[in-house]
């Protein structure tokens, strides 16, 4: 049952089971890496937002593999993982997409650098979002800075995370 | 499976995102007005992923031992002059501190005072932290099967890191003292001045309510008061880093982003914490513990 409603550009079948549950595995990989412990000074309030790369990057060239039940699901899973307000990535995930999804057309077979701007757009958004967000549901003003140096450095990891995620796809997908 | 017309589908598709959306927003809502819904499922995600993570978390360490033994062989030479300086000093503090215990064991037997509780200390792992800048939470691999429970003061051998908030069979969540809504009751060591040290999400918590008098000043040593009854009094905490307009900073003794392996230690107080109660508290909800345990709040 593949999915019409994206066929602008049309997606290829994927029907190897395996190959179809690869975006919410690395969706959930991405959950459990952003809460690792590295023992690096600073790090942990700078993680950058692994999972909003990896919606970013599956809902522009495989959106019918992603659907937003998943999305909802990886957000509560990494909420509750992290300890942060519940709801709040499922949220960050599922608009993610509901922005990203009008555009894809545009995306798709682009120069890399313009999905980078996309989605560096998209970071500085979030960020800015998710920090009202969090300043509303604690009644406080926080601390922004963080919030400027881990939206830059989620733009400056995508790069790479956007590779691997590529390798990943053609080689458990094939061109596509 | 139910076969749908491919109206009925495209329909289901169109709407499934914005109804998520809507659904999440109303979570974010809930979470937030009432703080215990959630609880449970927490516990369970945390409970089940723990092992996970702490299989993912073993080469990180490997990692940190490997940055640790570079840094070691580059200072080896100022730091064993360091450690000599230090070790003479604090043989010079153990004979001291032989001495203190030996009167102090004399005095005690004068005043016939109650003993200290035993202390018992369970060693976890730190196996996730909250990736992000709003939270400070470390989960640990430690839960009921380990005898540790809500309450419980988690430290290092360097001062206190934090409370525990939600504990599962296999893993506890930890508030650190540095997060939005970690408040703990300290005294500042030199003046005794008592005060509330409050997280804000940066590295130096805040010290608010600082009693009348000569406060703190920089370099004092923080330690908890034992004002409330969830931890004992005399836990080293931090010294007071830096005072401006807004108040004294403290900076913790315990480098919380490097955080490996923790103590849980059981002071027995953490039954003095009340147990959390649903916000609507109907009698048939509230648990049997909460009947013959006065509820302190």
């Amino acid at each position: 049952m593949a999915l019409k409603v994206f066929s602008i550009p049309a997606l290829p079948r994927v029907n190897n089971g395996a190959a179809r549950m690869l975006p919410v595995a690395t969706m959930l990989a991405a959950a459990v890496i952003s809460v690792l412990p590295l023992q690096i000074p600073g790090y942990a309030a700078l993680t950058p937002i692994f999972t909003l790369m990896a919606a970013y990057h599956w809902t522009i060239y495989r959106p019918d593999l992603l659907p937003p039940v998943a999305l909802f699901a990886v957000g509560l899973t990494e909420d509750l993982l992290a300890g942060s307000p519940i709801g709040v990535n499922a949220l960050l995930l599922l608009l993610t997409r509901m922005a990203v999804l009008g555009y894809r057309r545009y995306f798709v077979n682009r120069m890399f650098a313009f999905v980078w701007s996309g989605f560096a757009l998209l970071t500085g958004v979030a960020a800015v979002g998710l920090w009202v967000t969090h300043c509303v549901l604690n009644l406080t003003l926080l601390d922004f800075r963080n919030t400027v140096i881990r939206g830059a450095l989620t733009v400056a990891v995508f790069p790479l995370a956007s590779f691997l995620l590529g390798r990943v796809q053609r080689a458990v997908m094939g061109a596509g | 499976m139910i076969r749908l017309s491919p109206q009925m589908r495209t329909a289901i598709q169109r709407t499934t995102l914005p109804v998520l959306v809507l659904l999440s927003g109303a979570i974010v809502v809930l979470g937030k007005a009432d703080q215990l819904v959630f609880d449970s499922l927490r516990i369970a995600v945390s409970d089940a992923v723990a092992p996970v993570l702490d299989a993912a978390a073993q080469p990180l360490n490997a990692v940190g031992a490997v940055v640790d033994h570079a840094k070691m062989a580059v200072a080896t030479y100022r730091e064993n002059v360091r450690l000599e300086a230090e070790n003479q000093r604090l043989l010079q503090w153990q004979q001291t501190a032989l001495n203190l215990a030996a009167d102090n064991k004399q005095l005690r037997g004068l005043l016939k005072a109650v003993p200290e509780n035993a202390l018992s200390y369970v060693t976890a792992r730190v196996v996730a932290n909250s990736g992000g800048a709003f939270v400070r939470m470390i989960l640990i691999n430690a839960g009921t099967d380990d005898h540790v429970s809500r309450g419980q003061a988690v430290m290092t051998g360097e001062g206190l890191v934090g409370r525990l908030t939600e504990v599962g069979e296999r893993a506890a969540r930890v508030l650190l003292i540095t997060d939005l809504n970690s408040r703990i009751p300290v005294t500042v060591e030199r003046s005794h001045a008592a005060a509330v040290l409050a997280g804000d999400n940066s590295e130096r918590p805040r010290l608010l309510y600082l009693s009348a008098g000569d406060g703190a000043k920089a370099g004092d040593r923080i330690v908890t008061s034992g004002e409330g009854g969830v931890f004992p009094p005399g836990l080293p905490v931090g010294v007071v880093a830096s005072i401006d307009g807004a108040g004294a900073r403290v900076e913790p003794y315990v480098e919380l982003s490097q955080l490996g392996y923790v103590l849980v230690a059981d002071y027995g107080l953490s039954r003095s914490l009340p147990q959390p109660l649903p916000v609507l508290a109907r009698p048939n909800r509230r648990s049997k513990t909460d009947a013959d345990e006065p509820n302190l709040r």
